[in-house]
């Protein structure tokens, strides 16, 4: 064996072995503290960095719960909700992105340079997230893709629930939008258990109804790895879908109020205005149209902003409810309320026969009726019936401004009627005391005057007008309109809607609110009466027309002159129920800027009622001669048999284009 | 070379093999479970299996030499080792802010100069009995043999392996004879040569590691994450563990460097307390192993070499296990036998060698 000289047999005397169990020590001393580590952090800390752990691991994905469908109260679907398809791509498992990309790009019709710049370059636990390309595709477009999905790694499609509005922008403003909570809605008790983030309703029957139709989000529990790819689910709770509501509207009856709007010749201009139809025994609302509209599909993948902006912008105010929220002078409607004002003070012997010379003097003053001849003598009945301005003149002075506004009131009018919509307007109803409190004057006769005809400073929303001639139709009763039938909610517990509510019973008599009944009926069935062109064959219809006079023009700069003109047009109102001996519906129309209540707004209330009958309106083919009267604006021909039913009130017998008549209402 | 002696396999250390055996294999079991994919072996497995092999191999040549020609080797060894790490910093690329790889990164040249530098140590103070050195100026030349490697690994940008080799040639510090006087200067001097390391020579990351440990909230998505994720990770074994391949620290890939700094982590996630006792018992049962081998060599050469092979592995253990359990900053210095490492493997089979030569010879003579 190979020795070394200076090796040391025997280790005993070694100094080395001496030292050894100082190393020994060293050992014992850092595995020792290894044990307390460990100790430490296997057994008194566990549970806190199992927690960590779980952390780390598991991603909690929110289902979102389809909302619940909004149903009419045929239980026809106006909202519901639709699948909507998204193509996502994850960076990270992207093979040769460029082919990828442009295969992708032309099957979803969108330029590949774009996909591109919306994937960027992410870097580290972005490249593993699904980057969000298209987010809602067409039904071609999604078939597209995922046939070819096996060639395309690294996109994935993804599903989500999106609002659909089956019917388009038919009953918008009612139905409502809805849209991400907002802050302060989440500060509100209202939304205690909401999250930032969750889609609700904003406005309409969406937000008034959010309860019900807001369903149960269910989640995913994923297992995720650090990349925050996922590896797993460990388990998930299904979403619940919201109830449904069921409204008292009629798709029918809206289809046929917001036909009705449609220009009168194609490619004309838009025709605005709001339709109300109540029911006159429960207040039930079977349509609710607010013209122009918009298509509330545009807000259900939130609303881009160009277009929101283009709607709050437009020059007539589409997102505005005006069923509710426009404010009118009512007109030659309002006479139907004086008339049964004066009948309940006993001012007047119904049959007393005022001479009407075709103008009406006060003090210095002269204020026209409508007809420039006049009317010759009539009595209330035909007062009503042929809208003569001067027998409503010397009417409303003998109630007096504050006995008018006592009655108008009482009507409903002048202030809003409790449907539960937001922004509802009230109107307005003056009386001297207001007079004196608004401009500090007291009041003038001569405005008395302007009130008698529903002029000056009487405003009114159409479902007021709804309201007072639905009390006027059903004997007396003031009612609270109702928009829901019965809803259900997400477990299916079914919960009808509110009762009918009657509000308040106007202060006038049966028989006088027949006498006023019963001229209404002559407004449009009697010859001579300004209603003819709401006439609906076999039923019997009773109503007004009203003419509101447009006072001033706010702002005209920007407006073409066509525009412009348009703007002086007065609004053509008309309020009809039928069948008049015993009433069941009542619809109030009013065309902006329509010109004559009886041939604009009348032709409305007509083909609204038409659907609610079941009636069809096919014209009688007209002979050339039967109808002698000929405006490009007029829309239906009039009955052949009436030939002066057109002649609606506020305009001469045959309106000429262009040749508005001279304000017959010049208030003071 | 001398025939195999049959006395030699009478005095085979079965503890010795037993002990390095069942800590590989667990390193192995636990590798499959760090690296699992679910297409066949990682290639972190297939090459750990193939640098068990090659350092099995180097074990069994290194075993049948006897030791007490080493001591010839010894100082060739020491020179040729040092050219290796001159190389590295001459040619090596940087990777992962070091140059310390050579040969495409499969070798790393300073795993080799810790065995070089125990046999340079060990045939010094083998001519120099440790028991005579009284004086702080009889430690120039073992300092000059230690500084020569660690300043090249320095040079390397590799704290971490520079610390460790200070770390283990400062095993042979308990054998001197200095007295406590002594000491304290070295520790002021030491002090001293801190502050002026960390204000000059250690880059911001390092720093940041180092306040980590302080602190590990500090920067929970750099430095501290890793150390973070792993306190995350032996927390939640818990008592007995997560199940083997259940640990969602490891499978998930939440751990940091799982495979090879962090290994430990993965025993101490999926086996638990109980897991990580046994594997730490194992360690030192086979570093008081060491011990007893050194303490029965039938002379001080071998003593020496037994005490330096017993430091190649506590020392990298002791850091490694102290980073893991978020007690020293994140070096670089993997878990011998456990973690994921050709040079790292090859070399600790080769120092195991060393320790079954002496513990096979002790009867010898």
């Amino acid at each position: 064996m190979i020795g070394d000289r200076r090796a040391r047999l025997g280790g005993s005397d070694s100094t080395i072995a001496d030292r050894i169990p100082l190393l020994a020590a060293l050992i014992v001393l850092a595995f020792g503290v290894f044990l307390l580590r460990l100790f430490q952090l296997q057994f008194v800390q566990t549970d806190d960095l199992r927690r960590q752990s779980s952390r780390n691991y598991v991603r909690t994905v929110r289902l979102e719960a389809p909302r619940g469908d909004i149903l009419d109260r045929k239980g026809r679907v106006l909202a519901t909700t639709r699948p909507a398809f998204a193509v996502q791509v994850i960076p990270n498992e992207l093979r040769r992105p460029d082919r990828t990309l442009r295969a992708l790009a032309s099957l979803v019709d969108q330029d590949a340079d774009a996909l591109r710049n919306a994937i960027g370059s992410p870097r580290g636990r972005a490249r593993f997230q699904p980057i969000q390309l298209v987010a809602d595709l067409s039904e071609d477009q999604r078939a597209r893709v995922e046939s070819h999905l096996y060639a395309l790694a690294g996109v994935v499609t993804d599903v989500r629930p999106r609002r659909l509005y089956v019917e388009g922008p038919l009953a918008a403003h009612l139905l409502g939008t809805i849209g991400e909570i907002q802050r302060r809605q989440l500060e509100t008790g209202r939304y205690a258990d909401y999250r930032q983030g969750e889609v609700i309703g904003q406005s309409g029957i969406e937000s008034l109804m959010q309860d019900e139709l807001r369903g149960r989000a269910g989640g995913r529990n994923l297992v995720v790895n650090v990349a925050g790819r996922v590896e797993g689910m460990l388990d998930e709770i299904e979403p619940v879908s919201g109830g449904s509501v069921t409204l008292t509207l009629d798709l029918d009856m809206q289809r046929a109020a917001e036909k009705a709007f449609d220009p009168e010749v194609a490619g004309g201009p838009p025709r605005m205005g709001a339709v109300v139809a109540l029911d006159v025994r429960t207040g039930d609302v079977l349509a609710l149209a607010s013209k122009p509209s918009y298509d509330p599909n545009g807000f259900a993948g939130g609303i881009a902003a160009e277009t929101w902006k283009s709607l709050v912008q437009d020059e007539w105010r589409p997102l505005q409810n005006r069923a509710i929220a426009g404010n009118y002078p009512p007109g030659s409607t309002f006479k139907a309320i004086v008339a049964a004002a004066a009948l309940q003070e006993g001012l007047i012997d119904p049959n007393r026969k005022v001479f009407c010379p075709g103008s009406f003097k006060l003090g210095r003053r002269t204020y026209r009726c409508w007809k420039d001849g006049g009317h010759g003598a009539v009595d209330l009945h035909r007062a009503i019936v042929e809208s003569c301005d001067v027998y409503f003149y010397h009417l409303g002075l003998e109630i007096g401004i504050d006995r008018l506004a006592f009655y108008a009131k009482a009507f409903g009018l002048g202030h809003t009627t409790g449907i539960p919509l937001a922004n509802e307007q009230g109107g307005l109803i003056p009386t001297s005391a207001w007079k004196e409190r608004r401009f500090g004057e007291p009041w003038m006769l001569g405005e008395t005057v302007s009130s008698s005809i529903g002029q000056g400073f009487d405003l009114v929303t159409p479902i007021q007008l709804a309201t007072a001639y639905a009390a006027i139709a059903n004997g007396g009763q003031l009612l609270k309109p109702r928009l829901v039938l019965r809803s259900v909610d997400p477990d299916g517990n079914v919960t009808d809607g509110p009762a009918p509510e009657v509000v308040g019973t106007v202060p006038v008599s049966p028989e006088h609110l027949a006498r006023v009944r019963n001229a209404l009926e002559g407004v449009v069935n009697e010859p001579g009466g300004t209603g003819g062109r709401s006439r609906v064959p076999g039923i019997r219809v009773a109503g007004k027309t009203g003419t509101a006079q447009v006072v001033g023009l706010e702002h005209t700069d920007n407006l073409s002159e066509e525009a412009v003109r348009m703007r002086h047009r007065d609004h053509a109102w008309f309020v009809g129920y039928a069948p008049a001996d015993a009433p069941e519906i009542v619809v109030a129309a009013l065309v902006e800027h329509g010109g004559h209540g009886g041939s604009a707004a009348g032709p409305v209330v007509q083909k609204v009622l038409a659907a609610y009958f079941g009636v069809s309106l096919e014209p009688p083919a007209p002979s050339a001669a039967a109808a002698p009267v000929t405006s490009s604006r007029v829309a239906p021909q009039p009955p052949p048999d009436q030939p002066d039913a057109d002649a609606a009130d506020g305009v001469p017998a045959a309106p000429t284009e262009g040749d508005a008549p001279e304000d017959p209402h010049a208030g003071d | 070379m001398p025939a195999i002696d049959r006395r030699l396999l009478q005095n085979f250390d079965w503890t010795l093999l037993g002990l390095a055996g069942i800590l590989a294999t667990l390193g192995l079991v636990n590798l499959f479970s760090a690296t699992h994919q679910p297409e066949g072996l990682s290639d972190e497995m297939r090459r750990q299996l193939i640098a068990l092999g090659v350092g099995l191999t180097a074990a069994v040549i290194v075993t049948m030499i006897d030791y007490r020609h080493y001591e010839r080797f010894a100082l060739p060894l020491f020179v040729g080792s040092l050219g290796l790490l001159a190389l590295t910093l001459l040619i090596a690329p940087v990777t992962r802010g070091s140059r310390s790889w050579l040969f495409g990164g499969r070798v790393q040249p300073a795993e080799f100069a810790k065995i070089a530098l125990v046999l340079a140590l060990a045939r010094y103070f083998h001519r120099n009995p440790p028991g005579d050195t009284s004086r702080l100026r009889d430690l120039f030349w073992p300092g000059v043999i230690v500084a020569l490697p660690v300043g090249m690994i320095l040079g390397q940008r590799d704290m971490g392996v520079a610390l460790l080799t200070l770390l283990i040639a400062s095993t042979y510090l308990p054998l001197v004879r200095i007295p406590w006087r002594a000491w304290a200067g070295v520790a002021v001097a030491a002090v001293a040569a801190l502050v002026a390391l960390w204000n000059f020579s250690l880059a911001p990351y390092q720093k940041e590691r180092i306040l980590t440990v302080i602190d590990p909230g500090r920067d929970p998505l750099a430095s501290g994450y890793q150390m973070n994720q792993s306190r995350i990770a032996i927390g939640s074994g818990g008592l007995f563990g997560t199940g083997y391949m259940q640990g969602t620290q490891t499978q998930l890939r939440f751990l940091p460097t799982q495979h090879t700094d962090f290994a430990f982590s993965v025993v101490a996630e999926e086996w638990g307390f109980a897991g990580s006792c046994v594997v730490l018992g194992l360690y030192a049962t086979l570093l008081f192993w060491g011990l007893v081998v050194a303490r029965s060599s039938k002379d001080d050469f071998g003593a020496l070499l037994a005490i330096g092979v017993v430091g190649c592995l506590f020392w990298p253990a002791v850091l490694n296990v102290a980073m893991v359990l978020g007690l020293a900053p994140v070096i670089g210095v993997p878990l011998p036998l456990f973690s994921y490492g050709g040079s790292a493997m090859v070399t600790t089979l080769a120092s195991i060698g060393l320790l079954m030569n002496v513990s096979m010879r002790r009867y010898v003579f």
